[in-house]
């Protein structure tokens, strides 16, 4: 493809999506010419994990439960296997892309399922607030109620606006004070949603007065409840915990989304300037990247995603509550993207999913079969975090880059059309094997802050 | 490349006045014009009111020995420092600029985007991106596209990364680096990093190229190479270069005009060969340096 | 006035634990510019101990030293003497031995991987408290005597107890004493010599590794301690109490400057003053909020804390 093939306007737009969808057929029958073990094992592997929850909860589960135990996930766990897939994929962004380390990133999520439960519960109607639209409701139901598939995008852009607003005062800091900073906000916004609930302040401001008097704005420890569950309307199918692994697949389209909007994000423009941020920031602003608005975008951006897992957290669960948010979910999901592979999209999913699995479902397994057949021996869910210490630990050691870091970026240049840069190359592709430091990582380390003295910006 | 003298006039460029010493080439005829700039650290004063200009179409060379003020000096045409007092201007508009009692500078990207490109004393590649998407970056000041076109693949985001590709390429080819495109930067042998980082600064499409040390580390034969290379870049893309260098053999044989810096303060400033007889550089600075080259040789 | 005076006691009785363990962080900053987030775990590990040595066995102790309000005072300082060195000594071993199995093999990886290490230590140790002291808080019975000892001077409105005198007895002199030998020895001239450039240091002959491994033992030590005094004082201690604790401690750390051995009491003693005062006239729930509120305040408006840094140059 060339420049001039490309017209303008949506018809162009639209015309360039159909022969992107007709090149993933012939992309496809290129991947199973030139590396075809590769193709048919990770062809199988994407429709293992695609039929998996049908199949498991249609005849699995019930095998597993009348013949021979298996620690197979269930419906919920797959369903939070794709939360946490579009969450590591948002922390990928702020700390895999742009390299910022982010240790508070649970508020994103917290605040993207008080979205939700604000935007589609009874939870105003103690104010008198009762307001319906498209809403899987009974007229007359009191309380705020609009619909998961409205939900979703208001929740995406509040949360981030916060992204950005708690990104903002920290554009100067670098290396582990930005780590504590977002660490302190991720611990402040779950307070802030457990504490706000009785209200009582007057604010006069010009011809705008506010009173209230022990209002209860978050639920306070018990949180908010009933939320309402995502409802398709024609199929006549509500996502809750009872529709069986219906909202998996509900969980895979909106993972699915997310994985488009990242990797159109992670092969663009932006994407080089984060990267190039993360490399070496000073260079990059030298080379006219626009440092607090490439690093604002990156906070607002990967916020965003945490926006759609919170909320689709909140409508499945059908409750929300502050508990769910604490440091230990930040940890979690930067975990995963560590174990998978920190800048890798397919990496941190791989990672998520492993996590989830390994968290819910095999763990207590092994815990069940202990229980079972040698009482005597502790229970291993009780070394939950032990596990979780170590893989850090010997990770940290023995595989910083984690299981799929990033690769050399092929596909890209094939996709657009200059496969000939491939063919005159003289050296093979996959040249990331003998790197040794994961990328985000400058050998010399990050320093704090920008050189301020001459003395530390001598090799400038 | 055949290696013209300081005089090439090839097709393009203006003819460069006789004399090029600061203050007395015209205003019109200038790229940089830099009054009374002093920057001081707390009790450092690392650069002490100096003036400089830099003609269009020069090859000038900023010379001192180690902490003479001279990467403070570039640090602030290009943005990273605010200068404690002074004025720089770069093409007419201003870098450095008092307004009231405040100095006012712009940022770093601002100055990238007015058309200067620079290169670092140790070079600062981004190590795990590609050779090409390295140069891609540079070229991303001049680029249109938002997110949201990223998200979408609008039509005008894709052809703009076609052309970035197309660019992109010219310039690695320019440097002969176009067969390493996909090679990761921190993987290239030393000079390969050298001349990609100067392909990274011609993306940013300067009309002023800053090489802080383009020939650190190199022998001989790299080191000729270098400076022809500079050469061309005058006379083919037309140019202008500002120069910090050690290495004497390079500043004399490429130059159109040396200043010197000694303490934070011009000490001389002249023709190559001017320079070198002036007995004040000799004592501040060349003695010692010209043994160092020749021991090095 | 009597109730601001009586917080601001209880907020130094607080400042003090938080400086104790606020000097192990601000030390191995400063000396290998590592958010140590195990710290706070090892000072819980610290707390757990000296339960377990202290408690007696019918609520899940050893009762080893089993001390109640009934000892004998004599008696009573010898076995709390017992139980600080013991509590000590072994929170001072495990903080060389973390350092050597988290940290030194990742000396001179890239700087994310330490801190990722330490919060997969910080993780080990939190299930270790968890396997030895239980999903629950434990307890102690208060061993001093309630007795007001400004009662003695007449006044009754405002107490100070023997445990408040206690948490002074223990740990001012040990804030003195690290003072003194990062100021004064030979082997703490190593450390601020390491602290300042650890090539140099190593060049003009600097045991650095040994220096660090003393670095990461004095911090233990005194995490050790403050564990110690938190449990007489508190008469309270849980497996995650390491988390909420090491984030204050951190934050007085920085709050002083991190790196500074002074600033670190200094943020601590009025980090206790911001606990206190919240928990007495805001509301205890919003307090952890607070801490954090002034620890970003401080990183965003000034990131080297109120005495800037004199330990080490670098952060």
């Amino acid at each position: 493809m060339t420049a001039s093939t490309i017209g303008t306007g949506p018809g162009a737009w639209f015309r360039h999506i159909g022969s992107t969808v007709a090149g993933l057929g012939q992309a496809y029958r290129a991947g199973l010419r030139d590396r075809p073990k590769r193709t048919v094992a990770l062809s199988v592997l994407v429709a293992v994990l695609l039929l998996y929850p049908y199949v498991a909860h249609t005849w699995l589960a019930a095998f597993s439960r009348n013949v021979f135990p298996l620690p197979l996930p269930d419906d919920t766990v797959e369903t939070f296997m794709t939360i946490f897939a579009i969450m590591a994929i948002g922390l990928n962004i702020v700390a895999g892309f742009a390299g910022l380390l982010d240790l508070g990133y649970v508020a994103f999520y917290a605040i993207g399922a008080y979205v939700a439960a604000f935007l589609a519960s009874p939870h105003w109607a103690t104010l008198g607030l009762n307001f319906i639209f498209l809403g899987n409701v009974d007229q007359g139901t009191p309380g705020v109620h609009l619909p998961f598939w409205i939900v979703v995008p208001v929740a995406v852009i509040v949360v981030a606006t916060f992204g950005a607003l708690l990104g903002a005062p920290t554009l100067r800091l670098r290396g582990d004070y930005l780590a504590i900073v977002t660490l302190g906000f991720g611990e402040i916004v779950p307070l802030v949603f457990k504490n706000l609930s009785q209200v009582t302040l007057s604010v006069v401001l010009g011809p705008l007065k506010i009173s209230m008097d022990r209002v209860d704005l978050t639920g306070g420890v018990q949180g908010i409840n009933p939320i309402d569950s995502p409802f398709l309307p024609f199929l006549n199918i509500k996502f809750d915990a009872r529709a069986g692994f219906l909202p998996v697949y509900l969980g895979i389209f909106l993972l699915l989304i997310a994985v488009l909007v990242a990797r159109n994000l992670e092969h663009s423009r932006i994407g080089r300037a984060w990267m190039a941020i993360r490399e070496d920031e000073t260079a990059a602003e030298m080379m006219g990247v626009n440092t607090v608005r490439t690093k604002l975008l990156a906070f607002a951006l990967g916020a965003s995603f945490a926006g759609i897992a919170g909320a689709y957290q909140a409508s499945y669960l059908g409750a929300t509550t502050s508990d769910f948010f604490d440091f230990s979910t930040s940890i979690l999901v930067l975990i995963m993207i560590i174990l998978g592979g920190i800048g890798n999209i397919w990496g941190v999913i791989m990672g998520a999913i492993t996590l989830v699995f390994v968290n819910s479902t095999l763990l207590p397994y092994i815990g069940q079969q202990v229980q079972n057949y040698a009482p005597s021996l502790p229970n291993p869910a009780q070394y939950n975090f032990l596990i979780l210490g170590v893989t850090l630990l010997l990770m940290m050691r023995f595989r910083p880059q984690g299981f799929l870091p990033s690769r050399q970026r092929e596909a890209e240049l094939t996709a657009h059309g200059l496969a000939h840069v491939e063919a005159e190359m003289g050296v093979p592709l996959d040249m990331d094997n003998t790197s040794v430091a994961p990328p985000g990582q400058s050998e010399t380390g990050m320093d704090a802050r920008a050189p301020e003295t001459p003395d530390e910006a001598r090799d400038l | 490349m055949t290696a013209q003298g300081n005089s090439a006039a090839s097709a393009g460029q203006a003819v460069l006045p006789e004399n090029l010493l600061t203050r007395s080439v015209d205003d019109a005829a200038l790229l940089v014009k830099a009054r009374g700039v002093t920057k001081a650290f707390g009790g450092l004063t690392a650069v002490n009111n100096v003036d400089f200009d830099i003609p269009r179409g020069s090859i000038v060379s900023l010379i001192g020995p180690n902490g003479a003020g001279k990467t403070t000096f570039f640090n602030m045409i290009t943005g990273y420092y605010v200068a404690t007092a002074g004025e720089i201007t770069f093409d007419g508009q201003a870098i450095v600029t008092r307004k009231g009692n405040k100095i006012r500078s712009l940022k770093p990207h601002e100055v990238t985007a007015l058309g200067i490109g620079r290169t670092f004393q140790n070079i600062r590649l981004f190590g795990t991106m590609s050779a090409l998407d390295n140069v891609r970056v540079g070229l991303n000041v001049h680029l249109k596209s938002r997110w949201w076109d990223s998200v979408l693949r609008t039509p005008s985001m894709l052809r703009e990364e076609q052309a970035t590709i197309a660019e992109s390429l010219a310039l690695l080819e320019l440097v002969d680096l176009k067969d390493r495109a996909d090679t990761w930067a921190r993987n290239l042998p030393y000079g390969d990093q050298r001349r990609l980082e100067i392909a990274r600064a011609l993306a940013t499409r300067p009309k002023l190229l800053l090489l802080d040390e383009p020939t650190a580390g190199m022998n001989n034969s790299e080191t000729r190479e270098m400076t022809d290379f500079i050469r061309k870049l005058r006379s083919e893309i037309g140019l202008t270069v500002l120069l910090i260098e050690h290495d004497m053999r390079v500043v004399m044989g490429i130059s159109d005009r040396v200043t010197v810096l000694d303490h934070g303060e011009v000490i001389a400033e002249g023709r190559p060969a001017e320079v070198r007889a002036n007995p004040r550089v000799i004592e501040a600075y060349l003695g010692r340096g010209a043994a160092e080259a020749q021991a090095q040789g | 006035m009597d109730q601001l005076i009586q917080t601001l006691i209880i907020g130094l009785a607080n400042g003090l634990i938080f400086a104790l363990v606020a000097l192990g962080y601000t030390l191995v900053y400063g000396i290998i510019e590592l958010i140590n987030f195990a710290h706070g775990d090892v000072f819980m590990i610290g707390s757990v101990i000296s339960y377990g040595l202290i408690a007696p066995k019918s609520s899940g102790g050893l009762g080893i030293f089993e001390i109640t309000s009934g000892t004998p005072a004599p008696l009573m300082v010898i076995q709390i003497l017992a139980v600080l060195v013991i509590t000590v000594g072994l929170t001072a071993l495990l903080n060389v031995a973390i350092e050597r199995v988290a940290y030194r093999p990742l000396r001179n990886a890239p700087k994310l991987a330490p801190l990722i290490s330490a919060i997969g230590m910080s993780f080990v140790l939190q299930n270790i408290g968890l396997i030895f002291a239980g999903p629950n808080q434990r307890t102690i019975d208060n061993i001093f005597p309630t007795t007001n000892l400004l009662s003695y001077f007449g006044i009754n409105s405002v107490q100070l107890t023997v445990s408040q005198v206690f948490v002074g007895v223990v740990t001012v002199p040990l804030l003195f004493a690290l003072t003194w030998f990062v100021a004064k020895t030979r082997q703490g001239r190593a450390m601020r010599a390491t602290a300042q450039d650890p090539a140099t240091a190593g060049l003009m002959g600097v045991d650095v590794n040994r220096t660090i491994a003393i670095t990461f033992l004095i911090g233990g030590a005194l995490a050790g301690a403050a564990g110690v005094v938190q449990i007489l004082y508190n008469n309270v201690t849980v497996w995650n109490l390491g988390f909420r604790f090491g984030l204050n401690s951190f934050t007085a750390a920085v709050l002083g400057g991190i790196g500074n051995l002074k600033g670190a009491v200094l943020g601590a003693l009025i980090l206790g003053q911001v606990n206190a005062l919240s928990d007495r006239y805001l509301q205890a729930n919003w307090t952890n909020a607070l801490v954090f509120a002034v620890l970003i305040a401080i990183l965003v408006f000034r990131p080297t804390g109120l005495l800037g840094q004199q330990l080490a140059d670098r952060a």
